[in-house]
């Protein structure tokens, strides 16, 4: 793997709605090295989710260049950008995260089945990794049946537990009380730090951006700073 | 990658139960869908059978030898040999092919009793082997049937006796043409009366043994038919080919052939359980697709999730797919259960006789047996899961197709 | 207030546009079958029965109470002609046909057979039966008294005759006595009825009462007239008949039961076939009804909170369903009475009919019967089966709380 996780060169997404033209994203130029925990910040419209749809290809730049864990996705069939999220990229989204028929464990089983790992192998790691979120005694249970942090840290769990090169969150902490988030901020930096796993994380929060070691604020499509941030308390 | 199928099944299995009204609801219509295919069709194809059965029972067999002439002019003038004086006709109706055959003198005639007279066919037979091969023995109602071929007494069916005001035991006076063109007359006692369900029939046939007849018509040798059963009466054409190549002069003549309106019956009833299963199945579809596009929309985001997780499109199109095929699955194993359920107790038939007399003038009798026709209940579970597969592909083919960021839009939210 | 109740439960109907238009597309597939398949049913059945009265049997009979059920000879209608002139005046019918049947052995040349004779009023025959005009060779009969025969083709056939052809007739007449008459054939019929081709041949009333010695009586006088004016007709007959019941009236039900009963068997079964699919459909708008009341339960719940009442919501789920249901009846009779009307214009046919046709007098092209009868009880049933269907959802919804309403997302 090349140093580079994520390269953007003149990205530009264009929506049309009704008969205008929206500019989501107007010519983004962006390098994140592997490793980096990086949040993206802005107001509403600034483009932070359209940007990670890009990059974790789930959509296509109208324009541009990207470049994912060596491979350039933007011209990519939509077969084999589901094998690259399948094999490179985990997700946490803000909600539904997890597919509610299946218990905690299986859904970290998922991918890992999708990547055709053997079953005793897949039933050791989804356990260890449950056990590492903090999630010993609940791998049954279903996310109906689990509180608001307690799911996303399986998706987190879930995220990891394919060994991702990169691993992107939307809001993940939105929709949680301020205990919880940093409980869950301070896991993915954990993993960051032990297993080296570059996070993409977009947020409002400021409490939560302190976490980043590097921050990029979006505004009206465009990158408007880049900062990087030394973390005193969170190494 | 591997496909995991067993995590899909599970997948779809849990998915269907998630909603259980809706699956319920669906399951029941497939059900009934089944149900009504099968159990009307085994009505009737028993209605049918059985109006096929009759007619054959009625005298005509599935084969008929006649000679040519006959069966424009049924009168004594057109014999054919009897049976022993062809060899090869002889080995092939004791052969294993033939089930059952008999021989008869069949002419019109007059009957009289002292208060009426009527216009009948009589028919000269021989008792023994028409046992077997027609409904005459099976339907003596009073007195005896015929005892052999020279039995010197008549059976008449009971609506003619009502009508000519006779019974058992009385003498009636049978008339006919002799092959000279003289009336040939002469009494006969009443020896038994039988009763089938078709007045037609009991008004029509006067039996008497073969001998005798031939006796009261100063025959030769020689008769009016030969009759014979094989094994299968939808099958006969091969049979009546090797009659009809040692049967020399005579005319060979399948059911099918002399019935023509019934033979349609059995193309009519299969063209029309073909429209009527279709039928179903859309009136089914219908449901099916919506129920099952409504379980798809329901989880646009968990689709979105699972592309996102990076499952390829063909995987997602199974997941819904199966969905369908075990709903379909149970729903078949549910109709086919209440079809066999509402089948075992009317196997001997159901009572019609209150409109018996319509049936009885288009042919049928009173009783309707139902028959079930495996190759009619494989057509119909195979039509609902085939088809119902097939409905399912557009709903499942939509999930899959759908572009992530669209279903995601509504999860990152 | 139902005006806007009604528009809302149109727009709420068009939410899913697909979901909706399958359903409605699923309930006018079902209405355009049943309104067709009755079309054709009625229709068959009217050909049916005019078919089969008229080339014989006629729309009624007066006969001597008893004939029916045992044709005996000397049930007879005593001084028939003048009770037959009394029916035409009264009724204002000139159908009433004098007719007397006998038994007789017929002799040609070749052959002797036994056949039905019936003696006609050449005059009125034709007006109760189709047989007159149905004389492939020769001619049909002419004066009363005169001594000649037609004959059924088949019959003929059998006998070997054509006309020209003398005929030897014997029999028994009323009083018992020898009846015997030799007559020349002047002309073959054909009926399409099997039966009577085979069976029957006719001569003139009077010379049928000489041969058979029935002075002035005769078994049966014959009515034709259209079967939609039964009624009157009836009433204009038994005014004339003696109060004595001596001789009945009878409606062609009774004379052909079997054609009744049949059709009664066959409009049930269908009916049975019918209620199956109504029921399918009825299933598949339920899901439906049921889904799109579920997924707004959140909105419901709103609609809870501010304080609409459950009775109100009940109502406009049921506005909802009644215009869809609505929708599809009014479609699906459109739908449904186009296809008929195509058929009624351009006639109908499916394989095996021909055979078919000739059994049960039916010509083996069909045009169905487009009218009220035909066209409202399918989607009705249809359009109740899709009411009722919503009463679920309804009753669902019945004990729905505002607060665990509005915590379903």
């Amino acid at each position: 793997m090349n140093s580079s996780a994520v390269s953007c060169r003149r990205v530009s997404k264009v929506f049309a709605q009704g008969e205008l033209a929206v500019h989501a994203l107007s010519s983004i130029d962006l390098e994140i090295a592997s490793g980096g925990f990086v949040c993206l910040s802005g107001p509403s419209g600034s483009g932070k989710t359209t940007l990670l749809n890009m990059i974790g290809g789930l959509d296509r730049p109208s324009g541009g260049e990207i470049t994912v864990a060596g491979q350039r996705i933007d011209r990519m069939s939509m077969a084999d950008l589901a094998e690259l999220r399948l094999q490179h990229i985990g997700f946490v989204f803000q909600a539904y995260n997890l597919i509610p028929v299946l218990s905690a464990r299986e859904n970290v089983e998922f991918v890992m089945q999708l990547q055709g790992v053997p079953a005793t192998e897949r039933r050791e790691r989804a356990m260890a990794i449950l056990a590492d979120v903090g999630l010993q005694g609940m791998e049954d249970r279903r996310p109906g049946a689990l509180s608001g942090g307690q799911q996303q840290r399986v998706a987190v769990a879930r995220a990891i537990v394919s060994k991702p090169a990169l691993i992107l969150a939307d809001e993940p902490t939105a929709n949680l009380d301020s205990v919880t988030a940093e409980k869950l901020m301070q896991l993915m930096r954990d993993l960051n730090a032990q297993i080296g796993t570059t996070f993409v994380i977009s947020t409002h929060d400021k409490l939560m951006m302190s976490y980043a070691k590097r921050l990029l604020k979006l505004h009206d499509g465009r990158i408007i700073d880049d900062i990087v941030q030394h973390d005193r308390q969170h190494d | 990658m591997k496909t995991p199928f067993s995590m899909l099944i599970t997948v779809a299995w849990r998915n269907l139960w998630r909603n259980h009204r809706r699956s319920l609801i669906m399951l029941a219509a497939i059900t009934i869908g089944l149900w009504g295919m099968i159990w009307m069709t085994a009505l009737m194809r028993g209605m049918v059978d059985q109006m096929i059965d009759d007619a054959i029972s009625t005298l005509s067999g599935h084969i008929q030898i006649h000679a040519p002439g006959y069966l424009d002019d049924p009168s004594i003038e057109h014999l054919i040999a009897d049976v022993s004086d062809n060899p090869a006709l002889e080995a092939l109706l004791y052969s294993p092919q033939v089930t059952a055959w008999s021989q008869r003198i069949r002419v019109p005639a007059v009957i009289r009793s002292e208060r009426d007279v009527y216009g009948v066919t009589l028919v000269g037979i021989n008792p023994p082997r028409e046992q077997g091969l027609s409904f005459i023995a099976d339907s003596v109602v009073d007195g005896k049937y015929l005892q052999s071929v020279d039995d010197q007494h008549v059976l008449l069916g009971r609506k003619l006796a009502e009508q000519l005001e006779t019974k058992l035991g009385r003498r009636i006076v049978l008339m006919s043409q002799d092959p000279d063109n003289n009336i040939a007359e002469r009494g006969f006692r009443i020896g038994g009366i039988y009763d089938t369900d078709l007045q037609a029939t009991e008004t029509r046939f006067v039996f008497a043994g073969i001998e005798t007849v031939r006796k009261l018509l100063k025959m030769g040798s020689g008769v009016s038919e030969i009759s014979l059963l094989g094994h299968d009466y939808r099958h006969i054409d091969g049979l009546a080919s090797e009659v009809r190549a040692v049967a020399g002069n005579a005319q060979t003549s399948t059911w099918m052939q002399l019935d023509p309106y019934m033979a349609s019956m059995l193309d009519v009833m299969d063209g029309f359980i073909l429209v009527w299963f279709s039928i179903i199945f859309l009136a089914l579809s219908f449901g099916l697709i919506n129920t099952l596009l409504m379980a798809v929309f329901e989880r646009t985001r968990e689709i979105g999730l699972i592309q996102a997780l990076g499952m390829p499109p063909g995987n997602i199109l199974f997941m819904v797919l199966v969905e369908s095929v075990i709903m379909l699955l149970i729903g078949l194993l549910a109709g086919n259960l209440l079809s066999w359920l509402t089948i075992l107790p009317i196997r001997d038939g159901i009572d019609i006789s209150a409109v018996a007399q319509g049936l009885e003038w288009a042919g049928m009798s009173s009783i309707l047996l139902p028959a079930v026709k495996v190759s009619d209940v494989l057509l119909a579970n195979a039509i609902v899961l085939v088809l119902g597969v097939a409905a399912s592909l557009f709903p499942a083919w939509r999930a899959s197709r759908k572009v992530p960021v669209e279903a995601i839009t509504r999860i990152w939210q | 207030m139902s005006n806007t109740t009604t528009l809302l439960a149109w727009r709420n109907i068009w939410r899913h546009p697909r979901r909706t238009l399958l359903t409605i597309t699923a309930m006018v597939f079902a209405d355009i079958l049943l309104v067709f398949m009755l079309g054709l049913q009625f229709g068959q059945y009217r050909m049916m029965i005019d078919n089969s009265l008229r080339v014989f049997t006629g729309q009624m009979q007066v006969q001597a109470s008893g004939y029916l059920d045992e044709p005996h000879m000397y049930r007879t209608i005593p001084e028939a002609d003048p009770l037959a002139g009394r029916i035409r005046k009264n009724t204002g019918l000139d159908a009433a046909s004098v007719r007397a049947y006998g038994f007789a052995l017929v002799s040609s040349d070749t052959r002797t057979l036994g056949a039905q004779v019936s003696g006609v009023d050449p005059q009125h025959e034709p007006l109760v039966s189709s047989i007159p005009g149905l004389v492939k060779q020769g001619r049909y009969l002419q004066g009363r008294s005169d001594n000649e025969l037609v004959v059924g083709s088949i019959l003929a056939r059998n006998l070997n005759v054509r006309p020209g052809d003398e005929l030897t007739l014997l029999g028994n007449g009323r009083d018992g006595s020898i009846a015997a008459t030799v007559a020349p054939v002047v002309g073959i019929f054909e009926s399409g009825n099997h039966d009577l081709d085979r069976q029957m041949l006719s001569m003139p009333i009077d010379a049928f009462r000489e041969m058979f010695s029935m002075g002035d009586e005769a078994h049966s006088i014959v009515i034709g007239g259209k079967r939609d004016r039964a009624d009157r007709i009836a009433a204009g007959i038994r005014a004339v008949l003696p109060a004595d019941k001596e001789l009945v009236l009878l409606s062609w039900e009774k004379l052909l039961p079997g054609l009744k009963q049949a059709i009664q068997a066959d409009f049930t079964s269908a009916w049975f076939m019918y209620l199956v699919l109504i029921v399918l459909v009825a299933f598949g708008v339920l899901n439906t009804l049921l889904m799109s009341v579920l997924e707004r339960t959140h909105e419901f719940g709103i609609l809870l909170a501010l304080g609409v009442r459950h009775g109100r919501l009940g109502r406009m789920i049921i506005t909802e369903s009644a215009l869809l249901a609505l929708t599809g009846l009014l479609l699906g009779m459109l739908a449904g009475g186009l296809l008929a009307w195509y058929f009624l214009v351009n006639g109908f046919t499916y394989p095996g009919m021909e055979a078919m046709g000739e059994r049960f007098n039916i010509p083996s092209v069909l045009h169905p019967e487009v009218s009220l009868r035909s066209l409202l009880p399918g989607p009705l049933a249809v359009f109740i089966a899709t009411l009722l269907a919503s009463l679920y959802p309804i009753w669902h919804m019945r004990k729905l709380r505002p607060i665990e309403a509005l915590q379903t997302f």
